[in-house]
């Protein structure tokens, strides 16, 4: 989870490491700390430390973790050669080592050789059947040569095993939207909401899905999921703002030839598009008009 | 740190004192036959003093208040990490290799 502070910490490091203000030890440090994807910049700096004795004798033992960093950075980025490398450092490091077998098969799946990897990857399993690494990649091995359903079957199988991992049913429920398969979205979304009920990009993501699905049902519960969403970044999440304005205007059209009694909160929506409005004029005042026309066309404002 | 915690142990000074001024004054007491009916002044004031010194350094020794609210900018989440252990290597940056000399030169 990355908050508002390390997100600005890491942007002014970030900032700093390219323009060679130094520090490059420590936004490798927070990179790998807030699980974000920087391969090139970690791949650039990573070894530049690494080719430098001096930089990386004064890591200590932080060197091999370094060396995996850069090693995955490398497949990314496809540097094979400086993958290989890497892992080859620590192959002669950790010779019996599970964890420099995985990077050794994550290897071949990064040279695209599916069947070897797979190979490697049923190997360690029988060694350790439960780690959840290994189960991980083999998802990711099917998603990356284009077998999604594949990917489904195996990331359930592996949901019914670990059921608290919840990386794993973002990643199921990021599948089922890219599929649009948005009921069973949708109760992904719902199992994470439930293990990290503070967290409000879940709520946002769960009442997206709700809304794409339609229905007057599934728009009344998505613009609560909104306004919990509002409720937990404080109105700091612009986009969980325009949901409220597009539910409401979606429930006005629903519920036009209906009876009206079920007018719930119409301050909510007002509310919405007072604090847009403030936000724009503060942050971009040249585009308030543009707000204020789309606010229009949805005959809410 | 070391301000705050030299405060501290002066206040718990000034606590220790006052109690052993109030067993004093009760042992003048039993000598002058007299009842025992609250400390005197300068005893309260004193432990009026060695409570604000004390609660002072308690308050600013162990760190800074960090915020509780959900909303605070230490606590509210903007981005989710990247779902690294999913992470696929054939992706669109496939066509664009770096074009860096990049190598472990050892």
């Amino acid at each position: 989870m990355v908050s508002k502070t390390e997100q600005s910490q890491l942007d002014r490091l970030e900032n700093q490491v390219d323009n060679g203000g130094g520090g490059d030890w420590e936004y490798l440090c927070l990179v790998r700390k807030l699980k974000v994807r920087r391969s090139d910049k970690v791949l650039k700096y990573g070894l530049a430390i690494l080719n430098d004795p001096k930089k990386r004798s004064s890591l200590g033992q932080d060197e091999w973790t370094l060396y995996e960093q850069v090693a995955i950075a490398a497949m990314d980025c496809q540097s094979i050669d400086a993958a290989k490398d890497c892992i080859k450092v620590l192959q002669k490091k950790f010779s019996e080592s599970k964890r420099v077998g995985r990077l050794e098969a994550m290897l071949l799946e990064a040279k695209g050789s599916w069947a070897e990897a797979e190979k490697a990857y049923s190997s360690l399993l029988e060694d350790n059947p439960l780690d959840q690494v290994v189960h991980k990649r083999r998802v990711a091995m099917a998603k990356a040569q284009g077998n999604i359903s594949g990917a489904i079957e195996w990331l359930n199988k592996y949901l019914e095993i670990f059921m608290a991992d919840n990386d794993a049913w973002r990643e199921l429920a990021e599948i089922y939207v890219s599929l649009q398969m948005y009921k069973q979205a949708a109760f992904c979304y719902e199992e994470l909401i439930l293990s990290q009920p503070t967290v409000p990009l879940y709520h946002l993501a769960y009442a997206d899905v709700l809304y794409t699905l339609g229905g007057l049902e599934n728009l009344q519960m998505a613009k609560k999921y909104y306004a919990s969403t509002i409720d937990l970044t404080g109105g700091k999440n612009t986009r969980a703002l325009f949901g409220i304005c597009l539910c409401t205007s979606a429930i006005g059209h629903l519920a036009k030839g209906r009876n009206k009694e079920e007018k719930d909160s119409p301050e909510l929506q007002s509310l919405a598009v007072t604090a847009l409005e403030k936000d724009y004029k503060q942050r971009a005042p040249e585009k308030l008009s543009l707000l204020t026309t789309a606010l229009k066309s949805m005959k809410i404002s | 740190m070391g301000l705050g915690f030299a405060v501290g142990v002066f206040g718990v000074l000034i606590l220790a004192h006052a109690a052993y001024s109030t067993i004093q004054y009760r042992g003048l007491l039993k000598i002058m036959e007299e009842e025992f009916s609250g400390p005197p002044m300068n005893v309260v004031i004193e432990l009026l003093l060695g409570f604000a010194v004390c609660m002072w350094a308690a308050l600013t020794v162990p760190g800074n208040f960090l915020s509780i609210h959900p909303y605070a900018d230490e606590n509210r989440i903007v981005s989710l990490p990247a779902n690294l252990d999913f992470m696929i290597f054939n992706h669109r940056g496939k066509a664009f290799p770096l074009d860096l000399d990049l190598k472990l030169k050892h």
